[in-house]
């Protein structure tokens, strides 16, 4: 059944009032701004007519929706009354939720209405999201316009936010997962001062280091959830040759892929060198109940405060085909309805929050990693790493280590949910990798068929 | 407005019924009488208008707008977000009534449900009993145990998931006294389930003991006194006096339990996020993810309207079948 796309034209926007409260009575649920029926795509709408920067008069106020990643609340207000005091420009942070999903969630809900915020938290697997959606600018003229150098921000970076020969974001919170490890028990095994280069490697190591932990511990520990599991397993699953997807096409059933599950299978089942954590793997690392884990570059000034004992990080472990790490973190976008007063200035605000002085700042004060080369070089991060040489270990992964993420993680809507959701099945349950893999499949493929793939045709 | 009955004058009590005769005496009179009525019914309808209004209106706006509204997005394929969305017919019912996960979805509803109601029920009205008798400290029992109603869920989640940790957590430390392991209460089927439960229990007890202790204060002491008479035990004069007596307590506590706890998130969402492996993910929650998470809005839609027809099901048979066992003293 085909609707007439001019109707369309008779998208109206609509209060705000509904979507808060739509998940909470079954009577409102899902009942929030409308959509209009016909043709999908067209996301040429909101970035079609180029904007003439210079014809513009950046907003004197403009709000930001952040979670605060690895507890930077205080930094970030610092670098907003330092803004102000440069710019004259006021900058409102709103808590908009306890993690990037949350935040992404009150987001989409808000579409289509006046509570936007002028720049938006946009994690690796909400960004191309809210693009699909037509909710962000692109960024790179007005980047241009300001002199932002984005030559300079992280190859690696920069080049996730990329679609259509365009970036979409800009990286501002960004991480890789490290290996952590506990020094003290490292050296009370007789352990050399360093991280396993393998896999293989820990689980030799895990006799010795039994002996070493709490009655409760174990030699490593892993915890999982939405926005988590299936970005650590990418370490994994690649170490064994296999990928999520190959472009958007899912290789899930593949001999490698299903090698990967079996590998994160017995490491739980089998070999039993690694413990599901309750909740935060972090703080049973932090609390010394084991001896190593995996955590979030984001994570790293938060341990080193917590722990009582001295941190050690390392790159990810490798498999038998290699490995790697995935990069990841969130970037800001900036959202396309905004009037062009607001955006440049939350452009100006971006370009100042994530300049080589202030991506030092923030990376200094959470562990995240400088998103300008010229930062990693700046005397600021020199004497960091002097200081703290865990600050150093991030930063070299990513030039050795970093693979782009398999694209069905990132850009299918959903995806990396049920990826952590066959992998709960396999680390819980002990769930038989293959079965749990299938079990998946045709929930992602439904994902990327009614979410995806109409949106990418429109486009060409 | 004449096929209206005017209101009998008392001058006038012998009136024959309409049409009959002497229509020369009552013409006249007719139309100053309807007149004047009409003019009442139109300050009645107009003051009726005044006061309700407002109220309507925003029921027409809140409830009715989105209901209607949410009705037409369950036919839609709609990513959540998107200025488009394609319409699919019933395709979103199909696949919800096809799905895999519906049959575990629907099974922890109906556990969590009858659990949460029938647990609340129970020990809400023993609970009740016990604050109804002469005890020292009463006022300050009551005031207790109904605290917990008026916290907020979120609240409520996030401090006893702090309890329930299986490694730092209060309950484990307990259970070790006695030399229990703490159960895996964050990981570990059904432990999470029962986790949440427990938590959702705990909050709304204070409020059916509530309302069972102003039921229980309202049966007559001189029923329990000829009881007593009568020889009955306690127990008898329970069953066949005070429990008779309280079925209108127990109907309306029944259909309001039933509702909230099936419309129930802010606990799950705090606690365990409709996880591990969903097995703490109801009817409702499963509406939170598909829409927000998954960005199924549309299907959501569909979800939501399956748990509306659910809940009006369940709404009317408890309004036909259940009241007709109600006792109204």
């Amino acid at each position: 059944m085909s609707h007439s796309p001019a109707r369309r034209a008779a998208r109206r926007p609509r209060a705000a009032v509904v979507t808060a409260l739509a998940a909470l009575t079954a009577l409102t649920a899902a009942g929030c701004a409308g959509p209009s029926v016909g043709a999908t795509g067209g996301s040429d709408e909101a970035s079609a007519e180029a904007v003439d920067w210079s014809q513009v008069e950046p907003a004197q106020e403009i709000t930001w929706w952040s979670n605060h990643p690895g507890a930077s609340q205080e930094v970030e207000q610092q670098l907003i009354d330092d803004f102000k005091a440069e710019t004259g420009i006021s900058v409102k942070l709103v808590t908009a939720g306890a993690d990037y999903d949350e935040v992404a969630q009150r987001f989409q809900a808000a579409s289509q209405t006046d509570d936007l915020p002028d720049l938006v938290i946009a994690s690796d697997v909400w960004w191309f999201r809210y693009h699909l959606n037509d909710q962000i600018m692109p960024v790179d003229d007005v980047m241009e316009f300001l002199d932002a150098d984005a030559a300079d921000f992280q190859p690696a970076l920069y080049s996730d936010y990329e679609y259509d020969g365009r970036h979409w974001a800009v990286p501002y919170a960004r991480s890789t997962p490290l290996f952590y490890y506990n020094k003290d028990l490292w050296e009370a095994a007789g352990l050399p001062d360093r991280g396993p280069e393998t896999w293989a490697e820990l689980e030799e190591w895990d006799a010795s280091l039994k002996k070493e932990v709490p009655e409760k511990g174990s030699t490593f520990g892993l915890s999982t959830g939405p926005s988590w599991g299936a970005w650590w397993f990418e370490n994994m699953i690649w170490g064994q040759g296999g990928a999520y997807s190959d472009g958007f096409e899912l290789t899930l059933d593949t001999p490698e892929a299903v090698a990967g599950g079996q590998f994160v299978h017995d490491l739980f089942h089998e070999s039993g060198v690694a413990t599901l954590s309750a909740d935060d793997a972090m703080a049973d690392f932090s609390s010394g109940l084991i001896a190593s884990t995996i955590g979030s570059t984001g994570s790293l000034k938060g341990a080193l405060d917590a722990a009582k004992f001295e941190v050690g990080t390392a790159y990810l472990p490798d498999g038998p085909q290699g490995g790697g790490t995935p990069t990841g973190g969130t970037g800001l976008a900036i959202p396309s309805s905004k009037t062009p007063e607001e955006q440049l200035a939350a452009a100006m605000f971006l370009e100042f929050l994530t300049n080589t002085e202030n991506t030092a700042t923030f990376s200094q004060s959470t562990g995240y990693m400088p998103v300008r080369t010229s930062a990693v070089e700046s005397d600021t991060m020199k004497a960091t790493y002097e200081e703290t040489p865990q600050f150093r270990t991030a930063v070299d992964q990513l030039a050795d280590k970093a693979r782009t993420q398999d694209d069905v993680r990132v850009f299918v809507p959903g995806a990396d949910a049920l990826l952590n959701d066959a992998l709960e099945q396999i680390i819980i349950e002990g769930a038989d990798p293959a079965t749990a893999f299938e079990a998946v499949t045709p929930r992602i493929e439904t994902a990327y068929t009614e979410n995806v793939e109409p949106y990418l045709d429109a486009q060409d | 407005m004449t096929t209206i009955a005017t209101p009998r004058a008392p001058e006038d009590p012998g009136a024959p019924p309409a049409g009959s005769a002497a229509p020369e005496r009552t013409a006249p009179q007719r139309p100053r009488r309807s007149r004047l009525a009409a003019g009442r019914r139109r300050t009645a309808l107009l003051w009726a208008l005044l006061l309700a209004g407002p109220n309507i209106a925003l029921l027409l706006v809140f409830v009715y707008r989105p209901l209607v509204e949410s009705l037409y997005l369950s036919t839609l394929q709609w990513n959540l977000g998107s200025p488009t969305a394609r319409f699919v017919g019933l395709g979103n019912y199909v696949e919800w009534f096809t799905a895999p996960t519906t049959g575990r979805v629907v099974t922890t509803t109906l556990v969590f449900t009858v659990a949460t109601v029938g647990g609340a029920m129970v020990l809400g009205l023993g609970l009740a009993l016990l604050l109804n008798r002469r005890l020292r400290g009463r006022g300050v029992a009551r005031t207790v145990a109904f605290a917990p109603y008026v916290l907020g869920g979120f609240a409520v989640g996030i401090l006893w998931l702090f309890m329930f940790d299986p490694r730092y957590g209060l309950i484990q430390e307990v259970l070790g006294w006695v030399g229990i392991a703490s159960p895996e209460w964050y990981t570990n089927r059904p432990w999470p389930l029962v986790m949440v439960i427990v938590v959702y229990l705990w909050k709304n007890l204070g409020y059916v003991a509530l309302i069972y202790l102003a039921g229980l204060q309202a049966v007559p002491q001189d029923l329990k006194d000829a009881a007593a008479i009568d020889g009955a035990s306690a127990a008898r004069t329970l069953r066949s006096v005070v429990l008779p007596l309280l079925t209108p307590t127990t109907f309306f506590l029944l259909v309001t339990m039933l509702l909230s706890s099936l419309q129930s998130f802010d606990t799950i969402k705090a606690m365990t996020q409709g996880g591990p492996l969903g097995s703490t993910t109801t009817l409702m929650y499963s509406i939170y993810v598909e829409s927000f998470v998954n960005g199924r809005a549309g299907y959501a839609s569909a979800v939501a309207t399956v748990l509306f027809l659910v809940l009006l099901a369940v709404t009317a048979v408890q309004l036909r079948f259940v009241q007709q066992k109600v006792h109204y003293a």
